[in-house]
């Protein structure tokens, strides 16, 4: 168990200085596949299932996806990773400010830092994340409304953004 | 664009802003904000050139930055203080960096420089949204945030103003100087927001109304650059003459409505000890006055060389609709006379 642990928070450190160093987007969207599927492991380990589950299904699943498809289109030729020395120094740079923000922040070592629910290690009684999108459904009331609707003008303002040939903005006319 | 569109934008910019007047809890406050951000990029980019691209693209992502910093103040002040009330917050650093994240939404200095650009890539229905709706809902929130530092409030106005008043100086294009005017008037109403709110509501409700009648005249007589307002001057001699008066107003002289808040601005301030702050703020508001004044210079003081048609249009009968614009111009010049009912109109 202790080397699973140790295996996850190195992939979760790797990961995040990978999207931090790479100029790549796609590099970047492979080192966030990383941090968000180790990320998750660690947190329903903790107890946190829901909160891990939503997030590889709608962000990994469905957010990363759209977002690798766009990043595919502007493919470049000479992408750069870290084979570069350049890239290289800056990834390393990144884990030594991991490194000493670990270093000043790990004073209060024993306390419970989690909020994820109430319960303790593997046996959530009350995981708040659930709990709150049910409260949503439940008493949201307009707010649901008001939530859905955000999301849908965001998709038509999106939609509307990038209108190809007559009404379309990005496309230069 | 299609009116199906149009219409669910502007809903949605309404519906934005009165979500966060009427929250109490911080995530429903940006909630509101992140509306009005999405449903304004469509409108931004309405004209499909690359300089209005440009101007959406600044846009979102200095709105988008703001509405981080003020998502991680309010969970910041959520974890040191157990709760989301907007009105409660009580740990001074969150509510420093809400005060600035809120400033950096306006278009405050030093966060301003986005500003004047963004307003310039866009057409001058756009940006009179942006100059005046748009400020509505951040206002709201500082409004209703306990008092912070002083000193940050205080330097956040005086730069302002200062700001607004120097970098408009050395502008030619309308909308760049309307976008420096709008920062000057928003560094009053911050200045004078923790000594006696009523007074910002009634600055800003003035800024409003004599911002909007100068992006309609300039609306009506298409001019984008001084030139171009020169030799407007025929197209309806009525607002030519009236032009001059509303800029004179925004400038702040009396006898003109844009004298009522500063100088209950300057009342306040020197009633509050500040005599200092409202000599320098009065000063700075001297930059402004003379790049207002250029441009009622250029509107209807001169008139520049032009050829014999070009005199002719006001014998055109002018179709657009001024109905509203000429409301305006009367707020804007005349609710001097009327200083105690409009100032009581704000006090709460």
């Amino acid at each position: 168990m202790k080397y699973l642990l140790f295996l996850l928070l190195f992939l979760l450190i790797l990961g995040v200085v990978g999207v931090a160093s790479n100029p790549s987007p796609g590099f970047a969207a492979l080192s966030l596949v990383m941090v968000a599927g180790s990320g998750c492991s660690l947190l329903a380990g903790q107890g946190g299932y829901f909160l891990a589950l939503i997030l590889f299904l709608i962000y990994l699943g469905g957010m990363l996806v759209v977002f690798a498809y766009s990043v595919a289109f502007t493919g470049s030729d000479y992408v750069e990773g870290w084979g570069t020395r350049r890239i290289s120094l800056a990834a390393a740079g990144y884990l030594l400010l991991v490194w000493g923000g670990g270093v000043i922040l790990s004073t209060n070592l024993n306390e419970e830092f989690w909020t994820v629910g109430a319960g303790f290690g593997e046996f959530m009684f009350l995981e708040y994340s659930l709990v709150g999108v049910a409260h949503l459904y439940m008493g949201g009331g307009w707010l649901l409304v008001a939530g859905a609707w955000a999301l849908l003008l965001v998709l038509l303002a999106v939609l509307e953004l990038v209108r190809g040939a007559s009404r379309g903005a990005v496309r230069v006319v | 664009m299609s009116p199906y569109m149009l219409i669910i934008l502007i809903f949605t910019l309404g519906l934005g802003t009165l979500i966060t007047l009427s929250s109490s809890h911080w995530l429903i406050a940006w909630m509101g904000l992140e509306l009005n951000t999405f449903a304004i990029l469509p409108l931004m980019a309405q004209q499909h050139s690359p300089r209005a691209m440009e101007a959406t693209i600044k846009y979102f992502i200095i709105q988008t930055t703001a509405a981080t910093m003020l998502l991680f103040a309010s969970v910041s002040n959520a974890w040191l203080s157990g709760q989301w009330e907007i009105q409660q917050m009580s740990h001074p650093t969150p509510l420093a960096l809400i005060t600035i994240a809120l400033a950096l939404k306006l278009g405050l200095a030093p966060m301003h420089a986005w500003f004047p650009e963004v307003l310039q890539g866009l057409n001058f229905s756009t940006g009179l949204i942006l100059s005046t709706w748009q400020k509505l809902a951040p206002f709201s929130l500082l409004l209703q945030i306990p008092p912070t530092s002083s000193f940050l409030l205080i330097t956040l106005g005086f730069i302002s103003v200062l700001m607004g008043g120097w970098g408009g100086l050395n502008q030619t294009q309308l909308r760049k100087i309307l976008g420096y005017s709008s920062i000057a008037h928003l560094g009053w109403m911050i200045l004078i927001m923790q000594y006696a709110p009523p007074l910002t509501l009634l600055a800003l409700t003035v800024y409003i109304v004599l911002t909007s009648s100068m992006f309609l005249t300039f609306l009506y007589n298409q001019a984008t650059n001084i030139n171009s307002l020169a030799i407007s001057w025929t197209k309806t001699p009525m607002l030519t003459a009236l032009t001059p008066l509303v800029l004179l107003s925004l400038g702040g002289l009396p006898p003109l409505t844009g004298f009522l808040p500063k100088w209950a601005i300057l009342q306040e301030l020197t009633k509050q000890g500040l005599t200092p702050v409202a000599a320098l703020t009065a000063l700075s508001a001297l930059l402004s006055l003379y790049f207002y004044l250029r441009l009622s210079y250029a509107t209807a003081l001169t008139t520049p060389p032009n050829n014999l048609p070009a005199t002719l249009p006001w014998r055109i009968i002018f179709k657009q609709p001024t109905t509203f614009l000429a409301v305006l111009i009367t707020m804007s010049l005349s609710l001097l006379p009327l200083s105690p009912s409009v100032m009581a109109f704000f006090t709460f």
